[in-house]
């Protein structure tokens, strides 16, 4: 592991995307309801992206002071869930937001 | 507890045991009810008057019902429940026995088993209550036997109102019409005796 000079922020996740495959039962709603209840999650938001017949791809997506990953994975791995993939992570200080450059406006005009 | 019983709470929703336990309870708390029945039919019939011999051969039938109704419910449903898991496992491609999944089907297996072993057990229980009575001297066993077939008749009116609650119908009708099973039980039984 690098050390550096600068590393006095707070390591904390503030938003947290991840997609994940789940089966049906327990639904959207208990797991929502399990992962908001977290200390440091302050909201959270589960999309289905696509329905199968015993399971659904799901996107949830997490906000809060200080995410604990590790926390969030044990639960979606109770719940029967796996993640697929981390989408998206923000973390510090302050939310950072998507930023649109010159080069993102360009690609979409050749689009 | 109010932990524990919201996890009970979350395995009976998850493994959606509910209504297979009332079905259980019925079916056999039906059969204990009509075995006691029977067996104190046959002792009245058979012109018994000893209350110790009514109670060893109703505590022996309901002890065996109990037990069959415990492991019978217990290896069907845990194999019900395994094929239902191992097909998810599949779609999942992961194991969930750990999984809350996993740990609400095991819950199931057992509960249900205990209702389907209990529920005959504590019927026929019920229904031999009054040679206890008996044998302390309280009341003559011809009287025993009568207040045995008319609370077993009672638990059977009882159990068809359960059922009539169940599917929001006329509750008094579907009591009578488990009543009238046990009548026909009583009815037939009096024919062999006429018979015979």
């Amino acid at each position: 592991m690098l050390h550096y000079d600068n590393t006095h922020v707070d390591k904390m996740i503030r938003r947290l995307v991840l997609d994940v495959l789940k089966p049906h039962n327990p639904d959207k709603i208990e797991l929502s309801k399990k992962l908001s209840g977290l200390k440091g999650v302050d909201g959270v938001n589960i999309i289905t992206i696509e329905i199968d017949k015993d399971v659904e791809n799901v996107k949830i997506i997490m906000e809060g002071p200080d995410i604990h990953f590790n926390t969030i994975k044990k639960i979606i791995e109770d719940f029967g869930g796996a993640i697929h993939s981390i989408d998206g992570v923000a973390a510090g200080k302050k939310l950072i937001e998507d930023v649109r450059t010159p080069q993102d406006v360009s690609t979409t005009f050749l689009r | 507890m109010s932990e524990f019983l919201k996890k009970i709470k979350i395995y009976f929703e998850l493994s959606k045991v509910a209504p297979i336990s009332r079905r259980y309870f019925v079916m056999n708390g039906f059969d204990g009810a009509m075995i006691i029945l029977g067996i104190v039919i046959g002792a009245y019939l058979a012109g018994t008057s000893n209350p110790i011999w009514i109670i060893t051969t109703g505590l022996g039938a309901s002890v065996a019902m109990g037990l069959s109704g415990f492991y019978g419910a217990y290896a069907t449903e845990e194999a019900e429940r395994i094929r239902t898991l191992n097909n998810l496992e599949k779609s999942m491609l992961k194991k969930l026995d750990k999984s809350i999944i996993g740990r609400a089907g095991k819950f199931a297996t057992v509960w249900v088993a205990l209702i389907d072993g209990l529920s005959p057990f504590f019927i026929a229980i019920i229904s031999l209550i009054p040679f206890i009575f008996s044998i302390l001297g309280f009341i003559p066993v011809v009287h025993a036997i009568y207040f045995s077939m008319g609370i077993t008749l009672f638990i059977l009116f009882l159990l068809g109102i359960f059922l009539g609650k169940i599917s929001k119908k006329n509750i008094i009708i579907s009591g009578i019409k488990m009543l009238l099973v046990g009548l026909i039980l009583t009815l037939i039984s009096f024919v062999f005796k006429l018979v015979a």
